[in-house]
């Protein structure tokens, strides 16, 4: 048989009356709605939300990355004269066309860029949409709140004072770092494996020369691209390098490539780039900038 | 001294008033004029002119209070489901008094839109069945006394129509004739459909509703509501007639058409049921309408078995009555915003066989306790 019970008047009328009656007792004398007037009060936003951006002027480095990864087109890199920066490249925002994914505060490798709570954007001008960087300049919004991106403690390398002693390389507990020699330059550099890498610290405790030092690194959540140099077509010019906002590439002489002057003089050597991958944000400036075709790097437009 | 006496008064010093500026007048101009001039403001100080502005002026309180009345219902019928539904409801519009202005505002809003009829509609009756709707509601509050005092009688000594009851009700079952109308002018499915259901489900709700009225005549002895309320001094009549207070109260929100009953309207189903063709002002009469019919019936349940207007005497008689009304009309509100809607096959069911047994019951307890001479 069906085992249902047969609604009755209790079950259809009185138990809802009763439901909403107590709705009724605690919105209108207990209580208030549950309703948020807007323009007088507003809700709560969570820190996840994602309204106007904010731009940390001391943390961007200018790389590009958020105006390479928008969907919509909608950044740009503006040159702008800071007093304290001097000439830099930062990006402005156009409102009217962006579509708050929030992919440009997520691709920042420097986690300069955050996405605030702010949402009354509307303008009766679509030029005032058009936000500078100027505009979205806020360089204390990141201390306002605990950020939420993964990050870790790697070794980042400065070439320049490492001597290639090797000392990193056997005290590394996870024997994650290799020393490799550099083509044609004769000397080594210590690649750090940073997948297996597990912020001990040691590599950077026992370096003479202080070169190696544990930064905490932002973790990417975009697989991005990373250059490789083709050394026969390599002039030495040194432009990636000064391009590189991360000032990930260094210029190294090549011993024994230097030609001799008409007084019998020895020039100065060629040089050469080098690569430091932990320090590459991927942005692909190198490589765009390269006159030489001299820099490999798939997947980024020139 | 009563309204008629009132508003005697009022037009009795109105047409004087203007008589003497009238017969001032009148000198200025030749005598063919001036004689003219002196008959017309004789017939307007005559008694038979008087009797008649009179009523006429007794219908525009009437038609005034019970407008303002409409106006607090609609309000509390927006406040009561918005909290309920655990919002604000009308909140800006008149902030003071708790957005009591909104419904003004709306009005307006309506005023100012277009009337369309449809291409293919019966234009007559399209036009004329918002007028038999609110007509037909408006009258109903004709003949329901707030007081002793305050109602539209029919004679200076304060003599109230003999059966008002009986032409209040018959009042309100003219409307199922408007909706059919406005179903089928209008020329769409889903209004003939409302209009359809409106006529179905009048056949389940109106016995019931007329035997359980039925009751409370015969243990008053009247159809008369001056004495009906008198009768229920003592003991008001849904203590002894409860079944049939409760069997009345849910055949009048059938009557009114409001959420568990209202078939022809159903917004799930028929877009706006029977009102789907009607925009503008019209749409805004019936809404209005709506609360009108749900005044009434609150009167109308008031006058028939909370005892009319009696009550302790700190708060004068028609206040008292207003209470009861608003009472019952937020009882209806409550059970509105409470239970779904039912199908109309359930409404037949629910009428035949649930509703009529037990006001058949009411009524032989009504004729017991007038045979056992209780009453």
């Amino acid at each position: 048989m069906d085992d249902r019970r047969k609604p009755r008047t209790t079950g259809v009328v009185l138990n809802p009356m009763k439901r909403t009656g107590k709705q009724l007792v605690r919105t209108l004398i207990l209580g208030k709605p549950n309703t948020v007037l807007y323009p007088e009060e507003k809700l709560d936003l969570p820190q996840v939300y994602r309204g106007k951006h904010a731009l940390d002027f001391k943390k961007c480095i200018g790389c590009g990355n958020c105006v390479v990864v928008c969907p919509n087109d909608c950044m740009w890199l503006e040159k702008v004269e800071d007093p304290e920066l001097g000439k830099i490249e930062r990006p402005g925002v156009d409102l009217g066309r962006c579509m708050f994914c929030g992919f440009c505060a997520e691709v920042c490798p420097t986690v300069a860029l955050h996405m605030t709570t702010e949402f009354e954007l509307a303008d009766s001008d679509r030029e005032n949409l058009r936000l500078s960087p100027l505009d979205i300049r806020d360089d204390s919004f990141g201390e306002t709140f605990v950020e939420e991106r993964e990050k870790r403690l790697v070794p980042v390398l400065d070439l320049s004072k490492c001597d290639g002693c090797e000392k990193c390389a056997g005290e590394c507990p996870e024997m994650c770092i290799a020393m490799m020699p550099i083509e044609n330059t004769g000397r080594k550099k210590p690649e750090i494996n940073l997948v297996k890498c597990k912020s001990h610290g040691k590599c950077a405790e026992t370096c003479p020369e202080k070169a190696l030092t544990m930064t905490e690194v932002y973790e990417s959540y975009f697989d991005m691209p990373e250059p490789k140099l083709i050394l026969d077509n390599c002039s030495g010019c040194g432009l990636c390098a000064r391009k590189c906002p991360s000032e990930a590439i260094y210029m190294l002489e090549m011993p024994g490539t230097e030609k001799t002057l008409k007084n019998g003089k020895k020039g100065k050597p060629k040089k050469r780039a080098v690569f430091v991958l932990e320090k590459c944000v991927g942005c692909g400036r190198c490589y765009q900038a390269c006159k030489f075709d001299a820099i490999d790097m798939p997947g980024v437009r020139k | 001294m009563n309204l008629y006496q009132f508003c005697y008064g009022i037009v009795h010093w109105l047409v004087g008033l203007v008589n003497n500026i009238w017969y001032w007048l009148g000198d200025f101009l030749p005598w063919y004029f001036g004689d003219l001039f002196t008959a017309i403001g004789n017939f307007a100080a005559s008694e038979g002119h008087l009797w008649f502005m009179t009523l006429l002026v007794e219908s525009v309180v009437v038609v005034v209070i019970a407008l303002i009345n409409v106006l607090n219902f609609l309000w509390i019928f927006r406040k009561l489901s918005g909290r309920i539904l655990d919002f604000y409801g009308p909140y800006y519009v008149g902030y003071r008094i708790g957005g009591w202005l909104q419904n003004l505002a709306d009005g307006m809003k309506l005023f100012i839109k277009e009337i369309i009829v449809p291409t293919k509609a019966d234009r007559l009756g399209f036009l004329l069945a918002p007028v038999i709707f609110v007509g037909s509601s408006l009258t109903i509050l004709a003949v329901i006394p707030f007081s002793v005092d305050f109602g539209i009688s029919t004679s200076e000594s304060g003599e109230y129509v003999s059966a008002g009851a009986l032409f209040a009700l018959a009042a309100f079952s003219i409307a199922p004739f408007a909706i059919l109308l406005a179903g089928w002018s209008s020329n769409n499915k889903y209004t003939l459909i409302g209009g359809m259901r409106s006529a179905a489900q009048m056949m389940s709700y109106e016995i019931p509703l007329i035997l359980c009225a039925a009751s409370v005549f015969l243990l008053a002895g009247s159809f008369n509501f001056v004495e009906i309320v008198d009768a229920q001094s003592g003991i008001w009549f849904f203590i002894p007639l409860f079944i049939g207070f409760v069997v009345f109260l849910i055949c009048l929100m059938a009557e009114v058409e409001i959420i568990p009953f209202d078939l022809p309207e159903a917004e799930a189903e028929l877009v706006e049921g029977w009102t789907t063709e009607y925009g503008g002002m019209r749409f805004g009469l019936f809404y209005m309408t709506t609360a009108v019919r749900s005044y009434a019936g609150g009167a109308l349940a008031t006058a028939l078995f909370l005892g009319g207007w009696h009550g302790p005497s700190f708060l004068p008689d028609e206040i008292w009555f207003l209470i009861k009304a608003y009472i019952v009309f937020t009882v209806f509100m409550w059970l509105t915003w409470s239970v779904p809607r039912i199908r109309i096959d359930q409404m037949l069911v629910f009428g035949w066989r649930r509703l009529l047994p037990l006001a058949v019951l009411n009524l032989l307890i009504a004729a017991a306790l007038k045979s056992g001479g209780w009453f």
